[in-house]
């Protein structure tokens, strides 16, 4: 049985035009995708990861025929994405955009309405769909089915925009960032759907995605895409046995503000450790992130608390963990480790 | 599930009248700006002569209608233009367009069918909407009259899909987020002659006015709105001239959308 999705040496070049005053144009050559390739397998969760303008939006515009790549191909249930573009758009369901892409004046039941019509449906057939896609992603429960689209909430928009990819009932979704931007409680009844949809109704799910945590939870098989190529593809759990000999140390500091900046090269240094992420928490607190060597833990947080009080930095919890996803993801995309 | 033209002008349709029932004040809008537009024109153009001088101008019987009925084919016209040429900015101002390019079809069908029942439901209400106008100046006959003006309006309708369909083209191609089409309407209120007579433009206006079909409509309308029995002939070279430019304007729309397609999907100007 041939893969759900298979992409193959996918290259995709734009060009784009920036300003050198008003009329003066420079022309540039971006290179989003450099052979891009990776197989989806059939009724899986599928998780392509990476950092903003990796080209995962790009691979999605790809697969479901929205453009043309410069070189490669890509299949869809054995359908030629540029020879057969037709008939992949009717086994895919699509979301590109949470926020948009809904006609505002009309309810979220009229507009499942109309692109279901679009998509050929017709009668009780349009109606029995609409129905049970509103009831699945939740929106009837809300009493937001007759609601105009202009008075949704993120939440709502993004459960609309899921039910419209579900709506003709493809085996394929191909969803780009479905729970960004969402609150938790919305993201994880996504999340949760997302997985029903792969394991009881045998779909096949790709998404995009930086929230490596979700990645995490859900995914099957990731591949992690940076600056247009794909650095590390796998289960999760292989990924992180490549990052098995890391351990994670994560400090929560209070940082005082004249001395924020450089603090970063400073552990680095003083360390002279392989990783170390700086994330700001609520509260004006900071998170510290350090990957260490198996054994080199206890030295690493010894070393920094001294530092850490010799430098009036607050600290309010230490924690040493085994490498989560983020972990690996960090370290592959920034391109100072090795895991990969 | 394959699409078929049917399937894209039910939802168009669909989607119109949901906008309509959600919009209200869109539906008295429609009906009364002809009232207005005449209004204003009839106002103004007191300023410069009386009604009496327009009327041995233009050779109608009745100006007040006539421009009733004028300003109802203009804002036809310009429906038309609005829905069809800037359905691509619209989609892709709303987000929707590149769900639109996911129906299982050829993009310009959509792009060109979708529209339709927009373009058509609005024409027709700025036609129908001077009704009443016409039924308390001319009592049933005028109403019969502006029901010929209307199948002109649908037979106009037809080289104007092109010639917006084109704009459409350009607007896709464009990077930058330009309505081409709020250049060409304008134009169109300049050379349609539906204000004044065509004689009074300088001369390259004249000939302008002849590549754009609105010009043949309101030239059909006012060989109706003269109130004698229409030159025959006169009016036949009207519907001759609106059937060549749909010939016209669809065929170099229809090589406009495909290379625009092409285009579109290279670029990733979506």
């Amino acid at each position: 049985m041939p893969a759900a999705i298979k992409a193959e040496g996918l290259v995709k070049k734009y060009i784009t035009w920036e300003r050198r005053g008003f009329i003066r144009r420079t022309k540039r050559i971006v290179e989003a995708l450099k052979g891009v390739s990776f197989n989806v397998e059939r009724g899986e969760v599928f998780g392509l990861l990476g950092p903003n303008g990796a080209g995962k939006t790009t691979t999605v515009k790809i697969i479901t025929t929205l453009l043309l790549p410069d070189e490669g191909k890509a299949e869809v249930l054995g359908y030629d994405v540029i020879e057969e573009a037709e008939k992949v758009r009717e086994v895919i369901g699509v979301t590109l955009s949470v926020e948009k892409g809904f006609f505002w004046k009309l309810t979220g039941r009229e507009n499942l309405k109309y692109f279901g019509m679009l998509r050929g449906l017709k009668g009780r057939e349009l109606n029995k769909r609409v129905e049970y896609v509103l009831k699945l992603v939740g929106l009837d429960e809300l009493g937001a089915s007759d609601k105009l689209y202009e008075e949704y909430s993120l939440g709502m928009k993004a459960r609309l925009a899921l039910a419209r990819a579900l709506l003709h009932n493809p085996p394929v979704l191909i969803l780009d960032e479905p729970t960004i931007g969402l609150d938790p409680a919305s993201a994880r009844t996504i999340r949760e759907l997302l997985v029903r949809l792969a394991r009881e109704e045998d779909k096949t799910v790709l998404i995009t995605t930086h929230n490596m945590f979700e990645a995490e939870l859900i995914c099957d098989h990731v591949a992690i895409i940076d600056k247009g190529k794909i650095i590390a593809y796998g289960t999760v759990e292989e990924l992180k046995r490549k990052a098995a000999d890391r351990i994670s140390v994560e400090l929560l500091v209070t940082i005082p503000k004249n001395i924020i900046d450089g603090v970063e090269e400073k552990i680095i240094a003083l360390l002279n450790i392989m990783e170390v992420a700086l994330e700001p928490v609520e509260g004006g607190k900071t998170r510290v992130r350090i990957v260490a060597k198996p054994g080199e833990e206890e030295y690493v947080v010894e070393k920094l608390v001294e530092w850490f009080y010799s430098n009036n930095i607050r600290i309010h919890q230490v924690r040493v963990r085994e490498p989560s996803l983020e972990d690996i993801f960090i370290i592959l995309t920034r391109g100072k480790g090795n895991a990969s | 599930m394959p699409v078929k033209v049917t399937d894209i002008l039910r939802a168009g349709l669909f989607g119109t009248f949901a906008w309509i029932k959600n919009n209200r004040w869109l539906l008295f809008s429609m009906i009364i700006w002809p009232y207005l537009t005449a209004f204003l024109l009839i106002a103004l153009g007191m300023v410069y002569g009386s009604l009496e001088t327009y009327r041995e101008r233009l050779g109608v019987s009745n100006p007040i209608l006539y421009i009733l009925a004028g300003s109802g084919i203009v804002m036809s016209s310009l429906f038309i233009i609005d829905t069809v040429a800037t359905t691509a900015l619209y989609h892709r101002w709303l987000g929707t367009l590149p769900y639109l390019m996911l129906t299982p079809t050829r993009m310009y069908k959509v792009l060109v069918i979708e529209p339709l029942p927009g373009a058509l439901i609005s024409s027709t209400m700025g036609i129908l909407a001077v009704i009443p106008g016409a039924v308390y100046f001319e009592g049933f006959l005028g109403a019969c009259k502006l029901l010929i003006v209307l199948l002109l309006v649908y037979m106009g309708m037809l080289p104007l899909i092109g010639l917006s369909v084109i704009v459409a083209s350009i607007t896709l191609v464009l990077r930058e987020e330009s309505n081409v089409a709020a250049f060409l309407t304008p134009l169109i209120l300049l050379v349609s002659g539906v204000f004044y007579p065509l004689e009074i433009l300088p001369q390259i206006l004249q000939y302008m006015s002849r590549i754009f079909p609105t010009s043949y409509i309101v030239e059909a309308t006012r060989m109706i709105a003269t109130y004698t029995i229409p030159e025959f002939r006169a009016l036949l070279i009207a519907v001759y001239a609106l059937v060549a430019l749909t010939l016209i304007y669809n065929g170099v729309a229809s090589i406009a959308l495909t290379g625009s397609e092409r285009m579109v999907k290279r670029s990733g100007v979506i």
